[in-house]
C-alpha cells in the first residue's frame, strides 16, 4: 500500500515534471482573469496570438538550432535585416509603378530569398571552418546590423504600400452579430453602432502555417531525425553515415529563413522596417525554447512545446499590460521563468521525450 | 639528408614566426590599425585623442575582464551588461535622492557609490550558486539573470536616465593627473586657477584618471590570474572540470566567486560610469555590452571551450575594437561599418586561432 502511493507520487511528480508548462500557463491566465479586467475576452486570446507572432517565428527558428546543440544569436538582427530589405523593395516596386499586391509578393519572395544569405554563411561558418555557433552567429548579427542600418541611413522605411498593413492587420473572417453578416478577409461596411467582430488574424493563420510545416519535418522526415541525432551525439551521427555538415547548413538557413518570416510578420503588422526591431525578441525565443523543455546542449525539443513556452510568454506580457504595470516586471518574470524551467528539468526526473 | 633537414630547420623557423605572429595577431592588428588611421584620419595620432580611446575604454576594459574570467571557466556571463546598467542606476539614484534630502555631497556619493558596489555582487552570486549547485548551463543561467537585472533597473529608473546629478561627479571622473600651461605652469588633479576661456584652449591634459583606474584594476586582475591560486584555479577548472575536482579544487565554491568577481567588476565599470557621463545609464538591449566583451576576449585569443586566455589579450581584444570604432569616426566612415567590421574581426580571430593550434 505504502509502496503504491509512493509510486502514485512519483508518477504525479513525473507528469508535473512534463506538464508544469501548461499548469503554470492555466495559474497564469487565471491569476490575469481575476486582477486584470478584460483579459477573458475573445480579443485578448488573438491580441495574445497576434503580438506573440514574431517570438513563435524566432524561437521556432532558435529551436532547430538549440536541437543541434548550437546557438544563434543573429536571429534578431536577420529580422531586422529582412523588415528593412522588404520594405525598401516594396518602396522600391512601388516607385516603379507596379500594382500593390505585385509589389508586397516579389518583396517577400526577393526578402526570403536574401533572408537565407545570412543562415548560409553561419552554418558554413559552423560547419566547415568549426567555428564555435556562439562566435559565428555573433558576427553575423553585427554584419546583418551593419547592412540594416547602411540600407537605412538612419531613417525608418515609409511609405509603404497601404495594402500590407491591410493584409498585416486584417483578419480572416468578420461578422456581425446583429445583421448576421459573414465575410472573409474583407472588412464589412459596418453602419454606426453596429459591433463587427474579427476572428483569426491572417499573420497568425500564415506563422502557423510555416511553424507547422517544422513541427512536421521534425517529426516525420529523415532530415527532422537527422537534425536530433546530431544534437544527440554528433559523433554517432557521423558514424551513423549522416551528411553533418550539408545538414547543419541546412538548419543555420532555416533558423535565418524564419527569422525573415518573423521580419515579413512585421512589415505587415506595423508597415515600417527597423534594423533593432527584433533586438529584444532574442531573448524571449530563448527563454520560450528553453522553457518548452529543450536542452542547451542538445537533442531534445518538440516545436508544439516551444509553441507553448511563447505563450507562456505573450500571456504574460499581455496580461502585464492589461494590469496597467509597466513591461518591467516581464523581464524579470521572464528571467525567473528561465532559470525556474531548467532547475525543474533538473530535479524533475522523466523529463526528457 | 642535409636537403632534408635544412627544409626541416625552415619548417620550425617559419612555424615558430607564424605562431608569434599567430598568437599575438591582435597585437600586430592593433600596431597596423592605427597606422593606418594616423594616415587616413587626420587628428587621430595626436595624445588627446589616444587618452580619448582609452578613456572611452573604462567600462568596456573592465567588463573584458570579468568576461576574461568567466570564459576561462568554459563558462559564459552574458548578465554584465545589464548588471553595469543596474548598479550605475541605483547609484545615481541613490545619489540624486540623497543629495536632494539635503544630505551632504560628499556622504551621498559614498553611500550611492558603496550600494551600487554591493547590488552588484548578488547577480554574480546567484549565477554562480544556480550554475555550480544546481547545474544549470552558464548560458541560461546568466541569460535569465540578464532579463531579471533588466527589469529590476527599469523598475528603479522608470525608462529613463538618472539626471541631475552633483557635477563633482564628473569632475572626479573626467579629471586628470596632469594640467600642463605654458604659461601658468603644473597642475596636480585639478586645473589652475583663474584662467581666461581663452587661456584654457591652451591647457595640455595628461593622463585622464580613468585611464590610471583601469590600469591598476586590470594589473591586478592580471597578478591574480597569473601568480595566484585563485587564477590557478581558474584556469584548472577551464582545462578540464573532473581532474580539478579530482586534484581537491572545492570547484563550486570557486565558481560562484569567479561569477560573483565578473558581477562585481560590472558593478565597478557602472558606477565608474556614473563618474563619466554623470548620469545614472541604463543599459539597452541595442548596445550588447556583454556580447562586445565577449568578442574583445575571443580577439584577445580566449577559447569559448574554456582553459585559455589572458587579461592582457583582452585588454588588447578591447582596444582593437575601440581604436577601430574611433578610427573609423575620425576617416569620417559611416559608423554602420564598425559592426559589420566587428563581425568580420571575431571570424578571422576565431579561424586563426584554429589554424595555429598552440606552441606555448
Amino acid at each position: 500500500m505504502n509502496t503504491l502511493s509512493h509510486k502514485n507520487g512519483k508518477i504525479a511528480l513525473s507528469i508535473l515534471g512534463k506538464q508544469w508548462v501548461f499548469l503554470f500557463l492555466i495559474l497564469e491566465a487565471l491569476y490575469f482573469i481575476l486582477r486584470a479586467t478584460g483579459f477573458f475576452s475573445i480579443e485578448t486570446l488573438q491580441m495574445i496570438f497576434f503580438y506573440g507572432t514574431e517570438v513563435f517565428l524566432l524561437a521556432t527558428a532558435e529551436l532547430l538550432v538549440i536541437i543541434t546543440g548550437g546557438i544563434d544569436l543573429s536571429v534578431g538582427y536577420v529580422m531586422g535585416f529582412a523588415t528593412v530589405v522588404s520594405s525598401k523593395l516594396m518602396v522600391l516596386f512601388g516607385q516603379l509603378g507596379l500594382s500593390p499586391l505585385v509589389c508586397i509578393l516579389v518583396a517577400i519572395a526577393l526578402t526570403l530569398l536574401v533572408g537565407i544569405i545570412p543562415g548560409w554563411v553561419n552554418g558554413c561558418l559552423v560547419a566547415r571552418l568549426h567555428v564555435p555557433p556562439f562566435i559565428a552567429t555573433f558576427s553575423m548579427l553585427g554584419v546583418t546590423h551593419g547592412i540594416s542600418e547602411l540600407l537605412l541611413q538612419g531613417i525608418p522605411a515609409k511609405n509603404l504600400p497601404q495594402l500590407a498593413g491591410d493584409i498585416g492587420n486584417g483578419y480572416f473572417l468578420y461578422y456581425i452579430p446583429e445583421g448576421r453578416v459573414l465575410s472573409f478577409f474583407v472588412r464589412p461596411l459596418v453602419r454606426r453602432g453596429q459591433h463587427v467582430v474579427a476572428l483569426i488574424p491572417n499573420i497568425v493563420v500564415l506563422s502557423f502555417i510555416f511553424v507547422g510545416i517544422i513541427a512536421f519535418i521534425l517529426k516525420r522526415t529523415k532530415f527532422g531525425q537527422h537534425v536530433y541525432a546530431m544534437g544527440g551525439n554528433i559523433d554517432a551521427a557521423i558514424r551513423a553515415g549522416i551528411n553533418v555538415k550539408k545538414d547543419i547548413i541546412r538548419v543555420y538557413i532555416l533558423s535565418s529563413f524564419f527569422a525573415s518570416l518573423a521580419g515579413i510578420s512585421y512589415v505587415l503588422k506595423y508597415i515600417t522596417g527597423k534594423a533593432d526591431a527584433g533586438a529584444t525578441l532574442l531573448l524571449d525565443a530563448i527563454a520560450a525554447v528553453v522553457i518548452g523543455g529543450a536542452s542547451m546542449f542538445g537533442g531534445s525539443g518538440t516545436v508544439w512545446r516551444t509553441i507553448l513556452g511563447c505563450i507562456l510568454i505573450a500571456t504574460l506580457e499581455t496580461g502585464l499590460r492589461m494590469m496597467g504595470t509597466p513591461t518591467f516586471d516581464k523581464y524579470i518574470l521572464v528571467g525567473v521563468i528561465l532559470i525556474f524551467a531548467v532547475i525543474i528539468e533538473r530535479f524533475f526526473p522523466g523529463r526528457n521525450p | 639528408m642535409p636537403n632534408v633537414q635544412s627544409v626541416g630547420r625552415r619548417n620550425i623557423f617559419s612555424t615558430v614566426v607564424g605562431q608569434i605572429v599567430a598568437h599575438n595577431w591582435a597585437f600586430f592588428f592593433l600596431i597596423l590599425m592605427v597606422g593606418i588611421f594616423s594616415i587616413v584620419g587626420s587628428g587621430f595620432l595626436s595624445i588627446t585623442n589616444f587618452q580619448n580611446i582609452l578613456h572611452l575604454a573604462t567600462g568596456p576594459l573592465l567588463l573584458a575582464a570579468a568576461e576574461t574570467f568567466v570564459v576561462i571557466t568554459g563558462g559564459i556571463d552574458l548578465s554584465i551588461g545589464f548588471i553595469m546598467g543596474m548598479s550605475s542606476v541605483l547609484c545615481g539614484k541613490l545619489i540624486q535622492l540623497l543629495t536632494s534630502s539635503g544630505a551632504s555631497i560628499s556622504t551621498s556619493i559614498l553611500v550611492g557609490c558603496m550600494a551600487g558596489l554591493l547590488i552588484s555582487l548578488i547577480p554574480g552570486m546567484i549565477n554562480g550558486l544556480l550554475i555550480s549547485r544546481f547545474n544549470v548551463p552558464p548560458f541560461i543561467a546568466t541569460l535569465g539573470m540578464l532579463g531579471i537585472c533588466n527589469g529590476i533597473t527599469l523598475k528603479i529608473c522608470k525608462g529613463f536616465s538618472i539626471s541631475n546629478l552633483p557635477d563633482s561627479l564628473t569632475s572626479i571622473g573626467n579629471s586628470y593627473v596632469l594640467y600642463v600651461h605654458p604659461e601658468k605652469g603644473v597642475t596636480f588633479f585639478h586645473k589652475p586657477d583663474y584662467l581666461a576661456d581663452t587661456q584654457i584652449r591652451e591647457l595640455i591634459r595628461l593622463i585622464p584618471v580613468s585611464i590610471i583606474f583601469s590600469i591598476g584594476v586590470l594589473l591586478f586582475l592580471w597578478y591574480v590570474l597569473k601568480y595566484r591560486k585563485f587564477g590557478r584555479h581558474t584556469y584548472a577548472i577551464g582545462g578540464s572540470m573532473d581532474a580539478s575536482i579530482r586534484a581537491g579544487i572545492n570547484v563550486k565554491r570557486h565558481l560562484v566567486l569567479v561569477y560573483t568577481l565578473s558581477s562585481f567588476l560590472a558593478g565597478l565599470a557602472g558606477v565608474f560610469n556614473v563618474f563619466q557621463t554623470g548620469i545614472g545609464n541604463y543599459s539597452t538591449f541595442s548596445a550588447m555590452y556583454e556580447l562586445f566583451a565577449v568578442a574583445a576576449v575571443v580577439i584577445g585569443g580566449a577559447s569559448l571551450s574554456g582553459g585559455k586566455g589572458r587579461i592582457i589579450g583582452t585588454a588588447i581584444g578591447v582596444l582593437v575594437l575601440k581604436v577601430l570604432e574611433n578610427g573609423l569616426a575620425i576617416s569620417g566612415v559611416l559608423p554602420f561599418y564598425r559592426y559589420i567590421a566587428v563581425g568580420v574581426l571575431l571570424i578571422i580571430a576565431v579561424i586563426i586561432d584554429q589554424l595555429f593550434p598552440d606552441l606555448f
